[in-house]
């Protein structure tokens, strides 16, 4: 481009192409209006998802073990899970900073859609964790502790930590997440009677061996 | 017809047009129903976006990202909200400043009932549109007037192209303001300043805030698989008129045609940990004082920023540095007031802080700006009234903070949020020297200050 002697040199490199700097993103746009499949035939179910993906991950496969991954998580107990959320029946401490407010404005329709979508995700596969801690953890998941009425998990949650119906999928979960859970229901912070008893006499140490299991199922 | 001026025009046009539809927009505001506005939209607690305040955590990245217009609120409260800063507040500073710190305040030891007032708008103007804005106005109690503040209202949509691909537009006010970290300067710590003390930052590099609310920005951007964002954006100062309008302000500097800004990042996650790499930068053509007939300067901005955070419910530790080098060609200044023909200015920006269950936190921070030594500029007459005509100034500023509410409120308003902190900065150099900096025995040390401060916003 020439050099125009009207112009002190000090403007010689200060001309950037801004009309194309800004009509290039805006063509990309126009371009990707109609590419991608949408997350759900219902728009709102769609949209909801770009929300819930923000903390729950891409696809519902979270990186922050603070919010659960939900990639092929049961589609029942999810259902029952947001409606607990949206009625704050579940009240431990992240569910009341996080989802009560992400809830409440959730329809019976868009829960089952969420539901639907998630329910279908590939789930993440496994990680394996410290070996000895996975041992331990696999004899608790599979044989429970007769002597403290602590029941084999696996006779609810399946072999494979895969859940079935209302039963939540546990397998491939984050492990923090799993013991976070864990001591929230042994002590009630989140209300379930089931799993209050079925909880609440583990020590700190088994409930780490049995998360670091399902972590990696 | 000059390349410049056709590229002005174009501008000129698209600005019209887009502030003729913001117009159009803001008056059908749709009720934001499912800042204090921001947790009123979402129903969740400030905690959830914010790590500290006002420092954002990925979730409230991803928020701001996306136009301001995630929902699941009950409120049906508009998008307003009020933030008070210095309400009250205490400013002491090692050497008194003779002729008191500011007008109708003492020289020292300044107790202060309020520092600002400031009114936002912030929330989804139309979340169906993705349309939202952080729009802010304040009233300086100090300097006693009331001007527009930082404004960025955008339109963002998300889309697949090979990855979940976000993009938008703003139309803002303050170069790197629609910035997502806290790293470049529109955001970074600190984020309160006493009104009542020696400025913290004597001189800075363009985009620092220098033209903050005094331009008119149109920028695009797009973030793909949260984790390679874009943006390019082009300022224009306002008019004369607009600007004593909005400001109340007269002699500021003018850009001739567009100045152009440019951002890129990337920003790796993984389990609790967010990190972020980039580079950032502007580019200007400046009738400095608005005095035409002597051409222009010319300044370049370039900069590189990072952040780490680590977040946990108990524990949260974050870090953020960035250095901005600038290269000033002052054909203009120089024509008209004999300053040199070209400067450099450094400006290094480095801080860390620890938030224990988001609600007791501790910053570390250490500043240094340095470049050209110019009389005109820097020397004795000037408010930097360096006797070795220099800008050098470097120092630390400690803050420890008390934030009660950012798990919710209390009962009577669950959306109040409030900081009480304490702001302890040491000076090791101010304006070229140690010691002696004027010429007339005030030291750098002389302008350590202690601030005592309480935030609030509602």
């Amino acid at each position: 481009m020439a050099l125009r002697p009207d112009r002190p040199n000090g403007m010689r490199q200060s001309r950037p192409r801004i009309g194309w700097a800004i009509a290039l993103p805006v063509v990309l746009v126009l371009a990707a209006c109609n590419s991608g499949e949408p997350r759900s035939a219902d728009p709102v179910v769609d949209g909801t998802v770009h929300v819930c993906s923000s903390c729950h991950g891409l696809d519902g496969r979270s990186i922050n073990p603070t919010f659960p991954r939900l990639a092929g998580q049961q589609h029942d107990y999810i259902v029952a899970q947001l409606k607990a959320f949206r009625d704050h029946t579940r009240a431990d401490p992240h569910a009341h900073t996080y989802m009560w407010g992400m809830a409440a404005e959730l329809t019976d329709k868009t829960i089952d859609g969420l539901a639907d979508y998630y329910s279908s995700q590939t789930p993440v596969a496994g990680t394996l964790s410290d070996p000895a801690l996975m041992a331990a953890g696999k004899t608790i998941f599979t044989e429970g502790i007769a002597d403290r009425q602590v029941p084999a998990c696996a006779g609810c949650h399946g072999e494979k930590g895969a859940g079935v119906g209302s039963i939540p999928r546990l397998g491939g979960q984050h492990q923090s997440y799993i013991a976070e859970q864990l001591v929230n229901f042994a002590s009630m912070a989140r209300a379930n009677e089931i799993m209050h008893d079925n909880s609440k006499n583990l020590t700190p140490e088994e409930i780490h061996q049995v998360a670091a299991y399902v972590g990696s199922l | 017809m000059n390349h410049c001026v056709r590229i002005g025009a174009k501008l000129r046009h698209a600005f019209a047009i887009v502030g003729a539809v913001t117009a159009a927009l803001l008056v059908g505001i749709a009720s934001a129903d499912a800042l204090p506005s921001y947790a009123r939209q979402t129903g969740q607690q400030c905690a959830a976006c914010h790590n500290g305040f006002p420092e954002l955590t990925p979730y409230g990245r991803l928020f701001k990202l996306n136009g301001y217009t995630f929902g699941g609120g009950q409120s049906d409260l508009p998008a307003l909200a009020v933030m008070l800063q210095g309400v009250p507040s205490f400013t002491r500073t090692e050497g008194s400043q003779a002729g008191g710190a500011a007008p109708h305040y003492g020289p020292n030891n300044n107790f202060g009932a309020l520092q600002s007032g400031s009114i936002f708008y912030g929330g989804a103007i139309s979340s169906d549109l993705g349309i939202g804005a952080f729009a802010q106005a304040t009233y300086d109690n100090v300097g006693r007037s009331f001007a527009w503040d930082n404004t960025d209202i955008r339109w963002a949509k998300s889309t697949t192209l090979g990855g979940e691909t976000v993009f938008g537009v703003s139309l803002n006010n303050n170069p790197s303001l629609t910035d997502l970290w806290n790293s470049t300067p529109a955001w970074r710590f600190p984020f309160i300043n006493s009104a009542l003390a020696p400025a913290q930052q004597p001189t800075a590099t363009m985009i620092e805030s220098t033209y903050a609310q005094q331009v008119l920005g149109l920028n695009a951007y797009a973030m793909w698989n949260r984790l390679v964002y874009a943006e390019i954006g082009g300022y224009k100062t306002l008019s004369q008129g607009t600007d004593n309008a909005l400001n109340g302000s007269t002699s500021t500097d003018a850009f001739q045609g567009v100045a152009p800004y440019w951002r890129l990042a990337l920003q790796p996650q993984w389990g609790r940990s967010s990190f972020e790499i980039g580079t950032f930068g502007m580019a200007a053509s400046i009738y400095p004082g608005r005095v035409y007939g002597f051409g222009t300067d010319h300044k370049t901005d370039i900069g590189f920023d990072a952040q780490y955070q680590f977040l946990t419910d108990q524990h949260s530790a974050s870090l953020q540095a960035s250095w901005i080098t600038e290269n000033q060609s002052l054909d203009a200044s120089q024509a008209i007031n004999s300053t040199n023909s070209n400067n450099h200015l450094r400006s290094l920006n480095i801080k860390t802080s620890y938030y224990y269950e988001q609600t007791y936190g501790a910053t570390l921070g250490y500043f240094r700006i340095d470049g050209s030594g110019d009389p005109v500029l820097y020397g004795p007459g000037t408010s930097l009234n360096s006797a070795n005509n220099s800008p050098n100034t470097t120092g630390w500023i400690m803050e420890a903070d008390y934030i009660p509410f950012n798990h919710g409120g209390p009962d009577i308003w669950p959306w109040l949020n409030m900081k009480i902190g304490l702001q302890y900065i040491i000076y090791t150099k101010y304006a070229g020297a140690a010691t002696n900096y004027d010429g007339n025995g005030r030291n750098a040390s002389d302008n350590n200050t202690l601030f005592l401060f309480d935030w609030i916003a509602f």
